[in-house]
């Protein structure tokens, strides 16, 4: 089998590798197989899950009847003033959003959002990705923001029928548009490979940003949702030779340790339209 | 020698093992030194029956690698068949090898894997530049002599 012929089937073989790279590097025709692909090896996905699982199950019969009401002493009281911060809510963002027609400004959207689960991290450390329990089926697409109680996870890159794929904010080929929530300034949070810290770009030296800043998400470039959390301000760097500051903040998100997710649903760009139409013409009545 | 009993349902459930062993959620101090399951158990058949696993089926398990990792199509599939092709090429001394001594060809088989993978990945993408990859060669190696002993075991009982 080895013969004279092994340097010809590696040849082959790394042709056949290499043109599939060009064409999937370069084309989207291969995303269709992919997700084909990917589906068939949902079983796979599931049984790398199951010890987990299994830990969660057996764990769960050996609690004991006192911690569990202690928890859910806690979770009541936890719930209670969660409530009390919503109750509020809603009228803010009613006079919010009748301040906004009045500025003329479209209306704010509502968002929907799903909890998911998650089945499966990234078995390379250098590409930070999460995989969880909703695909196709439960109508995730490709774009959407995922959100943990803390603040903003990443955005769904890969849908599969019952999976999709979570590019996490740290991954370094991820960029989140962020502005203080001090004081609006506007910039870009770029993740590094490391679920500890993102850094700031080409931000200017004489910017107004402190320690301990709160970064929310921007909504500019109409991937994520605005508003949202995403990183705390830890450390600015001046340095005289560089045109830029170097900041760096750490993500509210626990990257690594969230297990259970939301998915924010938006309202689609059709909604959007109609929403904003009729605040605009009554703005513009008076 | 484990030379007759050959059959392509204990080459299915290994490379499932494998795939799902890749997959397995770690504690995050063990990341770093996760073993390269899928080329452990590419290496494994290939000693035991290279007449029957070759360019073909590193193609496949690298297709399947390049799936469960998200990358693009082809780039496991091409580190896959030159790990297949060097294996192959000096199989008959190196099943005559020692395990000790097979773990050191692992080790060197493993780490030409991880570095087309990453020589690659670098080129179409973005990766930090760290070497610290190839602690998974080492843990790789040091996890051949378990994969020989579990895998031989698995197949013996499927015979």
């Amino acid at each position: 089998m080895q013969g004279p012929y092994l340097g010809y089937r590696l040849l082959l073989a790394i042709i056949l590798s290499l043109a599939l790279l060009f064409v999937d590097a370069r084309f989207s025709q291969l995303n269709s197989v992919r997700q084909v692909l990917n589906t068939a090896l949902s079983p796979v996905q599931w049984l790398s899950d199951l010890p987990n699982q299994l830990y969660r199950g057996v764990s769960f019969l050996f609690t004991s009847r006192q911690s569990l009401e202690e928890e859910l002493d806690l979770m009541q009281a936890r719930l209670l003033v969660l409530e009390r911060k919503s109750q509020k809510l809603a009228s803010v963002t009613a006079e919010l959003n009748r301040l906004r027609e009045l500025l003329n400004a479209s209306r704010l959207l509502e968002e929907g959002v799903v909890v998911t689960e998650l089945i499966g991290a990234s078995p390379d450390p250098d590409h930070q990705y999460i995989t969880i329990d909703k695909g196709l089926a439960d109508g995730v697409y490709a774009g959407q923001a995922v959100l943990d109680a803390e603040g903003l996870m990443g955005q769904v890159i890969e849908v599969n029928e019952f999976t999709s794929r979570v590019l996490l904010i740290s991954d370094n080929r991820h960029a989140v548009p962020v502005k203080v929530n001090r004081n609006g300034v506007r910039a870009i949070a770029y993740g590094v490979g490391s679920v500890n810290y993102l850094e700031l770009g080409n931000v200017p030296d004489t910017t107004d940003i402190e320690v301990g800043d709160l970064l929310v998400s921007s909504g500019l470039g109409g991937r994520f949702p605005k508003g949202y959390p995403v990183a705390r301000v830890s450390n600015i760097e001046h340095d005289p030779g560089q045109p830029f500051a170097r900041v760096k903040a750490i993500p509210l998100a626990q990257l690594n340790r969230s297990e259970l997710l939301l998915l924010v649903f938006r309202e689609n760009s059709q909604a959007e339209k109609e929403v904003s139409g009729p605040a605009q013409e009554n703005g513009e009545a008076p | 020698m484990v030379a007759s009993n050959f059959n392509w349902l204990a080459v299915f459930l290994t490379f499932l093992l494998a795939a799902v062993l890749e997959l397995l959620v770690m504690p995050d101090v063990l990341v770093p030194l996760r073993p390269e399951w899928m080329v452990l158990c590419l290496l494994y058949w290939l000693l035991r029956h290279p007449e029957r696993i070759g360019m073909s089926t590193a193609l496949l398990a690298g297709l399947v690698l390049d799936l469960l990792a998200g990358s693009y199509f082809g780039l496991h599939m091409l580190s896959l068949s030159v790990v297949t092709y060097l294996v192959l090429a000096m199989q008959q001394r190196l099943k005559m090898f020692p395990v000790v001594q097979q773990s050191a060809v692992v080790f060197l088989v493993t780490g030409i894997h991880l570095m087309t993978v990453f020589t690659l990945r670098s080129t179409l993408s973005v990766t930090d530049g760290s070497l610290e990859y190839l602690w998974q060669a080492l843990s790789s190696a040091v996890c051949w002599p378990l994969v020989i002993i579990l895998y031989d075991r698995l197949v013996f009982a499927l015979r």
